[in-house]
């Protein structure tokens, strides 16, 4: 095992043009088997950042590496990514199956890859894998761009918003996936707009502003920075936002129907429960609400997060 | 390489819209040949004019296609083919995923070249074989042998004739290359097919326009268009095929400095579509 990141990004930086500065000396490293989310407003960079590390779009200044090399156009170590980058597109009037077929084959590489199987069973298109492309909707076309970039069993996933488009169930099968290929090695870099996907698949995350690296860490790292909010839901609203306002160590106590939101500067949810119970109160849900979000509001601003 | 022409191949074998295209260069000139068969008899016999001699022989009919197809139709089915090559898969949003392979770009536009340079060959062909067999049909393979009134005359063997029908289509479809260049060139640049086909029609029709225009003068000699009908004399006179070379050679230049831009041109682009 060695400690070099498998995926480095190193002062990157891109414009296009005179004015626009994309990417703004960028820095940072994706070590093996980690699944690291990329965050940030649209217009952060993300999409740049990306399309740079797949030899896209060349940087300006600095550079990208995988596995050590440096990423050129169409660079021989791209053939151990896979990826999804925006939406997911085909050639429409081929079959589900044939764009995969051709995609792959068209790098002079044996059909079929290692990882088929797998592949087109998380895709889950059945029957509808030789339909045309066109007749897809949305999400089947998403899911085909999911087992595309699965071909091939890849060491490394560059995924750009990969779950647009999936309604709820799809979503939680590709983010369970996502956390199934960390679990097996794989690396994974992964923008999304969605904190909750961030929150849930990465155990790494780097936030971007205006093409600048604004915080990197854990999960954890970026949460405990910020305020500690706790949802809960009650029996009896009036009597509970009496009894938690009288806690020691609740800063605020709001509405937030139907239940209450407590903002908490040193004490445990658990002391809020204990209180509660002991107050008479009936205590349906506690959790730890959008606690992510909370950071990345407080990271990249309220204003920025709405534009 | 080989197994990028081949996807690149299998896309378009593949595709509705070739056999389209295809279809018009056989059904053009059949029809052409039924026109000839059962409409009213020709005046008289002009000199250089292929309609007018085309019931003496079925090989004059491949030749008759051939100079109207080249004059706008396969024009426009070449830029369509060229044009369409890697913009169209940038409408769609395939390119960037055909990139992210290790491909090459390089050697991805020389596929895509080589495609529509097939193409052009086969667009060329089928007219020609076309023609020659509803030709055939219709008037029988004869040699021909015309008196044109007192001073002229044409006398060709069959096997003559084919000759000169395989020359005039190789000269034809090299003759459209410019063409290809040019929409290839133009679709690496852009993310509109109809763009880059307009560029490739545009080119031809620029070549044209120009052409006609006398005031021009020798200027007119390096136009891509300008020897384009030069090929006749090989039907309908006894022109021997060295006369083509000065058509065939006006292609290069165009040839490359459009592919000579394509290529760096594609292989420095920011892929944002």
């Amino acid at each position: 095992m060695q400690d070099a990141p498998v995926i480095s990004i190193s002062a990157l930086t891109k414009r296009f043009g005179d004015d626009v500065i994309a990417v703004d000396d960028l820095t940072f490293g994706v070590s093996s088997g980690q699944v690291c989310g990329l965050l940030g407003p649209n217009g952060a960079g993300k999409t740049t950042t990306l399309r740079v590390l797949l030899g896209l779009v060349r940087p300006t200044s600095g550079g990208v590496s995988i596995f050590g090399t440096r990423i050129t156009p169409s660079a021989p170590v791209l053939g151990r990514v896979g990826t999804i980058i925006e939406q997911a597109a085909f050639v429409p009037y081929l079959s589900g199956f044939r764009n995969l077929k051709l995609w792959w084959e068209a790098a002079g590489t044996k059909w079929p890859p290692p990882g088929l199987d797998r592949a087109l069973d998380i895709a889950g298109l059945g029957p509808a894998i030789h339909r045309k492309v066109k007749t897809y909707s949305l999400g089947m076309n998403q899911r085909l761009g999911v087992a595309r970039a699965l071909l091939g069993n890849p060491e490394v996933l560059v995924l750009d918003e990969p779950t647009v488009g999936l309604d709820p169930q799809e979503m939680r099968s590709i983010r369970r996936m996502l956390k199934d290929m960390g679990r097996e090695g794989v690396t994974v870099l992964l923008s999304s707009h969605l904190l909750t996907e961030v929150e849930e698949v990465c155990n790494y995350v780097v936030v971007m502003d205006r093409g600048r690296l604004v915080a990197e860490g854990t999960v954890a790292d970026l949460t405990s920075a910020g305020t500690r909010t706790a949802y809960l839901e009650i029996d009896d609203v009036d009597a509970a936002r009496r009894v938690l306002s009288a806690v020691p160590g609740v800063r605020s106590v709001a509405d937030a129907p139907p239940g209450l939101a407590v903002d908490l500067d040193g004490v445990q949810r658990a002391q809020l429960v204990a209180a509660l119970v002991r107050a008479g109160v009936g205590v349906e849900t506690v959790m730890q609400r959008h606690r992510l979000e909370d950071a990345f509001v407080g990271l990249v601003g309220e204003e920025t997060m709405r534009q | 390489m080989i197994s990028l022409f081949r996807t690149e191949m299998s896309k378009q074998v593949r595709r509705p819209r070739t056999y389209v295209a295809l279809g018009i260069m056989v059904v053009l000139p059949a029809i052409m040949t039924i026109a000839v068969k059962f409409g009213g008899r020709a005046d008289r016999a002009e000199v250089d004019s292929l309609f007018s001699i085309a019931r003496q022989s079925g090989f004059v009919m491949p030749a008759a296609a051939l100079l109207f197809m080249s004059r706008f139709l396969l024009v426009v089915v070449v830029a369509i083919f060229a044009g369409d090559a890697v913009a169209g898969e940038a409408t769609w949003g395939n390119l960037r995923y055909t990139l992210v392979r290790p491909v090459g770009r390089a050697r991805l536009l020389a596929a895509k070249l080589a495609m529509a340079l097939l193409f052009v060959a086969i667009a060329t062909l089928l007219v020609v074989v076309t023609g020659l067999l509803a030709g055939g049909l219709a008037f029988g393979w004869h040699r021909i042998d015309i008196e044109f009134t007192g001073f002229f005359s044409l006398h060709k063997s069959s096997s003559q004739l084919l000759f000169d029908l395989a020359i005039a289509s190789a000269y034809v479809a090299w003759s459209m290359t410019s063409i290809v260049a040019m929409a290839l060139m133009v679709s690496t640049m852009t993310d509109s097919s109809n763009g880059a086909i307009g560029a490739g029609i545009g080119l031809f029709m620029t070549s044209e326009i120009l052409n006609a225009i006398p005031q021009l003068g020798s200027l007119r000699n390096g136009f891509p268009t300008h020897y384009l009908d030069d090929w006749r004399g090989l039907i309908v006179r006894q022109d021997s095929a060295a006369g083509l070379l000065h058509g065939a050679l006006v292609q290069l230049p165009y040839l490359a400095v459009f592919l000579a831009i394509a290529f760096w041109w594609f292989k420095r682009k920011d892929v944002l579509s």
